[in-house]
């Protein structure tokens, strides 16, 4: 631990540190443009210098390129180092334009900041100014050359961290152009993080322009709430209207970053048709009036039919608080059991995933960046959660070697190993791998501890091809000290999740520091778990409804019409019902059939919510605005406000978990005057993880709440091969996030070219049945047909068809989630015809 | 005149043949090392004989070769630097045009050394004829087993190939240069040494043409004789030196390296052009500083022109006449160099344009007094660039301000230039 002096203040700091990053422990900023915690310091724009007084360095150096080392002593302020810094900026300033008032980065840029507080005020330099073209990056990304300082960060972002290489740097000395080689849309979905490492104007958000100043906005700590990985946000809102997000630094979850889906998808909340105002029956009616015929019209239908013919149906996008009140509404009322999930399966294996994530177990994204060996099941990063692909790429550029089992054409920025098997067969390819990581003598012994991977030693179902595959893959396992096992929960086999945590485990009592990284289907779905327990313990709520058990739906923040794979099926069941409330801020399919209607607040307006992520982290996107209709809805764009009244348009809303306490109250019809317990303590005394973080009946945010205790479910003890049989093909459909995650698909952007609805086929698949990359192909459904462009992969699964609906909700007439069709369902189609 | 050593087979109408330069010992020192000498014996003759690198920054060739650990991975690159362009340098050109297998023997030596596998030459565009050259002998080579596999006989494989360069000057700068060999933007890159991870990832070892071909020499007749082909004890070898000019003979000649650079001027290139008088020259290409006639003295090596405060460079001897408008070379060299930087470095890629500014405004004659302390003021800032392109690229202009003020304060009085029409 080298310990020095910097402005006469000690410091002592791991080996290896930077100057620059000792600094800033003493909590002294020193200047710079292209030092950024997470790229690195690459002594490029010469902004930090400070000068060394005493030790082994001595003179003007460069504090980010110079390691901290004993004895050394540094002043910050030395009068060289103050004038050669000022220089520096006069230089960047050279060929800066003088266009602050109208910049959207004024305000909030790092230049201007130099500039004003690095003592050059006065222009020297009166040669002409260097101008560049700008250009078209597509609708999310701004792009302003000529305010271009050359900080280098946008390059290290976009090709080195990211991966990506359609942005880069072009031409050399003062001519040096950071750009596309041609005008187009960023091919990055991590684009818009050059936004907010860009230290000046040229890469600005282009959805906000326009909107405001950052001095305008009600800014506050949020959540993202578009997948289950729970990055830091930063929400800027003003007048009513969240205007842009921003990425917040979060060292525990996702370091510096976020990803476009992340940044771009909040227009949920923005949405012109989003219900404001409570409707029975079709008709407007107030928040109060609404609440109270729900309560009656409850308590009819269970009157008349029993307490079990309410069902309530939560999802994995709402709240903790929501999703407490709800299952406590449940539990109250002897109502048929709390649900988040339309499927059955899915909850299982959600819920397995969170009773197996014990604390020493769960990686968080930070901790994945450390993996020496990743083996990925039955995830598509970029699909369900694009930040775990940046994460994934981090561990690579350190060394460590991505191994993916998934039959679906992944694409990812950094090179990995592949096996396309079909998801059948994911039971038998993970046990066997790790089985095979072991060596002989080892093996017998696990054996006898672990009976489930002797009955997959033979490698059943599993091609030879595939197991010499399998066989490299188990030797990185074998060679490797941190190995994570990061395992989908989307279109796994029912054993998966709970396996590859006992794998973990194993893999941990071998001596390797080895974590698991489960990818689950919402933002929210460990609360959910923590919530509802015993959801899996309902039974399929879908048949429910059809026998005619379940009379009455209450569908908090949940649009089960949205992503089912049989939407027919389920209207129908929906037309069935006697009564159907819906609290909801979408303007959703569910929403519109609803006999009451009861417009809640979402994540973005006060107070904000709770959230649970994939690796039991307790967060709050906490939010500062009331809610109401954004001023340019109601106020004709007119700037400022020029309607008076007493409330605020469109802002009679409450949230969720309000409303639900509301009913409670009102269905309980007792006045009793005895404390209830919050919905915190009331938490805390179901789940162990969850009473340690609570205290005087409020949480601690940022601690994980493992374990987290969920009911015993039967699940598939034995792993089973299913592979598909010759003749066969399994159709999957593009993860549920693909193009159109639920929050997202409301957003205004405009769609790219990968949102065109498409077949995924095996090249050699296509080629065999006769189909043409391309062209048009037709998707015979016992429901009808599907007209499709086909996309071939030489790297997915010979047996696998993936359709990626795109956006438009046709798709809806499957049986299920994974469907076994004839191969000749896939016809060719004439051109044209579709 | 000293010995001739790397000029010794030098005709003007072609290159010497592998024959002719077997004949003149060619090819012996690789056959002496190949039956039993072992890498580190040559690396410390190499050592020994005091050779110091002829590229511009004089590292000791031996030492630079004994970072390379004995138990650093293979495969090991060997990348001679034939990328010669900073301006007014030709004298590996003149190399590779006599005498090529001279530089191909020091390379195969080189690898030895290392324990390398392979070299990459990388060649300027320019270089058109001299890469045909080379790439006619390697194929040569390989019929009479003196490239490939199992080198005559031994059980050391070595393989050279070429590298045409895209052009910059900055890929003259070896880790800017390894990254243009693997098709990346070249600029020099300060992180981590070239011994550990250079070409590829892999051990690298980047030496100018000149210093490799005296490689053979030094193996074939021994330290000492190389140390005494010097004009000064403290000298190694002899030197190549580019002259070019106002002078009567401008051409490369091979000196005993420390002769004196008055000698070198007035005595083998011939004295200044009739009726012209000496003012100022650059002594190691166009990033050196320029150097008056009071320091005419100094011995060309590279002790004592950095006692001085001058640096040897490449050895490239500009010499300018007193009409010679040295605001004006010292703009048209910043032009050169400012066109040229990677772009990196905010004082390079900035500087240099405002340094430009600021020249070309003095040359017209609109610039005020406060520029000349501005100037002088920016060539310190160079100095704290990322790597030595910023402050060779103020080099002259420190000279011209250091030596010659007064003939900038003219155009600022004369509010012109008072060579304009001289």
């Amino acid at each position: 631990m080298p310990s020095l002096v910097i402005d006469n203040r000690s410091v002592e700091v791991p080996k290896g540190t930077k100057v620059i990053s000792a600094a800033e422990k003493l909590g002294i900023y020193i200047p710079r443009f292209c030092f950024h915690e997470a790229l690195g310091a690459v002594g490029a724009c010469r902004m930090c210098a400070v000068m060394f007084l005493d030790g082994p360095v001595k003179g003007l150096k460069m504090s980010c390129m110079t390691e901290a080392k004993d004895g050394m002593v540094i002043s910050t302020d030395h009068p060289d180092a103050m004038r050669f810094r000022s220089w520096v900026i006069e230089c960047l300033m050279l060929n800066h334009p003088h266009d602050c008032p109208v910049c959207d980065e004024g305000g909030q840029c790092l230049l201007q900041d130099m500039t004003v507080s690095g003592g050059h005020g006065i222009r020297r330099y009166g040669g002409p100014k260097r101008t560049y073209r700008d250009q078209d990056l597509g609708p999310l990304v701004g792009h302003e050359m000529n305010r271009c300082i050359h900080c280098w960060r946008c390059r290290r972002f976009y090709q080195d961290y990211a991966g990506y290489r359609d942005l880069g740097a072009m031409q050399i000395g003062s001519r040096t152009y950071f750009g596309r080689q041609k005008d187009g849309r960023l091919q990055s979905p991590f684009a818009g993080n050059l936004i907010d490492l860009c230290p000046t104007g040229v890469y600005t958000d282009k959805p906000s322009r326009y909107e405001g100043r950052r001095w305008d906005y009600q800014r506050s700590d949020s959540v993202c709430p578009h997948c289950s990985l729970g990055c830091a946000t930063m929400l800027n809102v003003r007048y009513r209207q969240v205007i842009r997000l921003e990425a917040r630094p979060e060292p525990a979850v996702n370091g510096h970053f976020i990803c476009d889906r992340g940044r771009y998808g909040f227009g949920f909340a923005n949405h012109p048709e989003r219900p404001r105002k409570a409707r029975i029956d079709g008709s407007e009616a107030d928040l109060q009036t609404a609440l109270q015929e729900a309560a009656t019209r409850l308590g009819e239908v269970s009157a008349e039919y029993g307490a079990g013919a309410v069902a309530a149906l939560g999802s994995c996008r709402m709240g903790l608080e929501a999703q407490v009140a709800m299952a406590r509404l449940c539990h109250e009322r002897g109502w048929s059991a709390p649900r988040f999930y339309l499927e059955p399966d899915l909850a299982l294996r959600v819920h397995a995933a969170a009773r197996s994530l014990e604390p020493e177990l769960a990686l968080s994204q930070t901790e994945l960046q450390k993996a020496d060996f990743i083996l990925a099941v039955g995830v598509d990063p970029l699909a369900e959660a694009p930040m775990l692909a940046l994460a994934m790429r981090q561990a690579v550029r350190s060394g460590a070697t991505v191994a993916l089992i998934d039959p679906r054409p992944l694409e990812l920025p950094f090179p990995s190993r592949r096996l396309a098997v079909e998801c059948g067969l994911f039971d038998v390819a993970l046990p066997w791998l790790v089985r095979q990581a072991f060596g002989a003598k080892k093996r017998r012994k696990l054996d006898e501890i672990y009976p489930r991977l002797l009955t997959v030693a033979g490698g059943e179902g599993l091609e030879k091809k595939g197991l010499r595959e399998l066989k490299k893959m188990a030797r990185l396992l074998a060679k490797s000290q941190r190995p994570a096992l990061v395992c989908g929960t989307d279109m796994v086999p029912q054993g998966l999740p709970g396996g590859a945590a006992d794998l973990v485990r194993l893999l941990r009592e071998q001596g390797k520091d080895a974590g698991v990284f489960f990818v689950l289907p919402g933002a929210n779905a460990m609360g959910a778990a923590m919530a509802a327990p015993e959801e899996t313990a309902g039974g399929d709520l879908l048949e429910a409804m059809e026998r005619g058990e379940v009379r009455a739906l209450l569908a908090v923040e949940s649009d089960p019409l949205f992503g089912f794979y049989d939407r027919a099926r389920l209207e129908r069941a929906l037309e069935g019902l006697k009564l159907l409330v819906v609290l909801d801020h979408l303007p959703s399919v569910t929403a519109a059939k609803a006999h009451l209607l009861l417009p809640v607040t979402n994540l973005y307006e006060a107070p904000g919510i709770s959230l649970v992520n994939h690796e039991g982290r307790l967060q709050r996107a906490s939010a500062i605005q009331e809610p109401g209709t954004p001023l340019d809805q109601y106020g004709g764009g007119g700037h400022p406000p020029r309607v008076f009244s007493e409330s605020t348009p469109g802002g009679d809303l409450l949230p969720a978990d309000v409303q639900l306490e509301e009913l409670a109250g009102l269905l309980s019809n007792t006045n009793a005057e005895t404390p209830r317990l919050n919905a915190w303590e009331w938490l805390a005394q179901r789940q162990p993880g969850a009473a340690e973080a609570v205290s005087n009946g409020a949480p601690v945010y940022g601690e994980r709440l493992l374990p987290i205790q969920v009911g015993q479910a039967a699940l598939v003890e034995q792993p089973v091969a299913s592979p598909v049989a010759v003749g066969k093909l399994e159709l999957l459909v593009g993860s549920w996030f693909a193009s159109a995650e639920e929050l997202s698909s409301y957003r205004p952007i405009p769609a790219g070219p990968e949102d065109e609805p498409a077949l995924w086929l095996h090249s050699e698949t296509a080629s065999r049945l006769g189909l043409e990359t391309g062209g048009p192909v037709r998707l015979v459904l016992e429901g009808g047909e599907l007209p499709l462009t086909l996309r071939t992969s030489d790297e997915m699964n010979r047996r696998t068809a993936l359709l990626t609906p795109g956006k438009g909700a046709s798709w809806q007439m499957l049986p299920g989630r994974r469907t076994l069709l004839d191969e000749s369902a896939i016809q060719r189609a004439d051109r044209g015809e579709s | 005149m000293g010995e001739k050593v790397l000029l010794q087979n030098r005709r003007r109408d072609r290159p010497a043949t592998l024959d002719e330069y077997r004949d003149s010992g060619g090819y012996q020192a690789l056959a002496t090392v190949l039956k039993g000498v072992e890498p580190r014996e040559l690396i410390q003759m190499v050592l020994d004989s005091g050779l110091r690198g002829r590229g511009g920054a004089g590292f000791p060739a031996g030492r630079k070769w004994s970072f390379l650990r004995q138990e650093a991975p293979h495969p090991r690159y060997i990348i001679p630097n034939t990328d010669e362009m900073e301006p007014g340098t030709f004298k590996d050109r003149v190399l590779v045009g006599c005498d090529p297998h001279q530089i191909i023997e020091g390379t195969i030596l080189a690898g030895y050394a290392n324990q390398a596998e392979r070299a990459v030459i990388f060649i300027r565009p320019s270089y058109e004829l001299e890469a045909k050259v080379f790439e006619r002998e390697f194929s040569l080579l390989r019929e009479e087993g003196l490239l490939g596999e199992n080198i005559l006989g031994s059980k050391f494989d070595f393989e050279i190939t070429l590298h045409r360069s895209a052009g910059r000057y900055i890929c003259g700068e070896a880790s800017a240069q390894v990254k243009a060999i693997q098709g990346e933007r070249p600029r020099p890159d300060k992180e981590g040494h070239m011994t550990e991870s250079g070409l590829w990832g892999q051990p690298t070892i980047v030496n100018n043409v000149e210093t490799l071909a005296c490689v053979p020499h030094i193996v074939r007749n021994g330290g000492e004789w190389f140390k005494n082909l010097a004009a000064t004890p403290e000298g190694a070898g002899t030197k190549l030196y580019g002259v070019s000019g106002m002078v009567e003979r401008p051409d490369c000649y091979e000196l005993p390296i420390g002769t004196p650079l008055r000698e070198i001027i007035f005595e083998h290139a011939g004295g200044m052009k009739a009726g012209r008088r000496f003012k100022a020259c650059l002594t190691g290409g166009a990033s050196t500083k320029l150097l008056p006639e009071k320091h005419l003295d100094v011995r060309m090596d590279f002790e004592a022109l950095a006692k001085i405060g001058h640096r040897l460079g490449t050895a490239a001897v500009v010499v300018f006449d007193e009409n010679a408008c040295l605001v004006s070379a010292c703009l048209n060299l910043l032009t050169f160099f400012t066109r040229e930087s990677c772009g990196w470095c905010t004082p390079c890629r900035e500087g240099l344009p405002y340094m430009r500014h600021l020249l070309r405004s003095i040359e017209l004659g609109e610039a005020d007094e406060d520029c000349i302390p501005r100037l002088k003021e920016m060539t310190e800032m160079m100095d704290h660039s990322y790597c030595a392109f910023a402050p060779g690229a103020a080099a002259p202009v420190k000279g011209l301000l250091e030596y010659f003020e007064d003939e900038v304060r003219e155009h600022l009085v004369r509010g012109c230039c008072p060579y304009k029409g001289v």
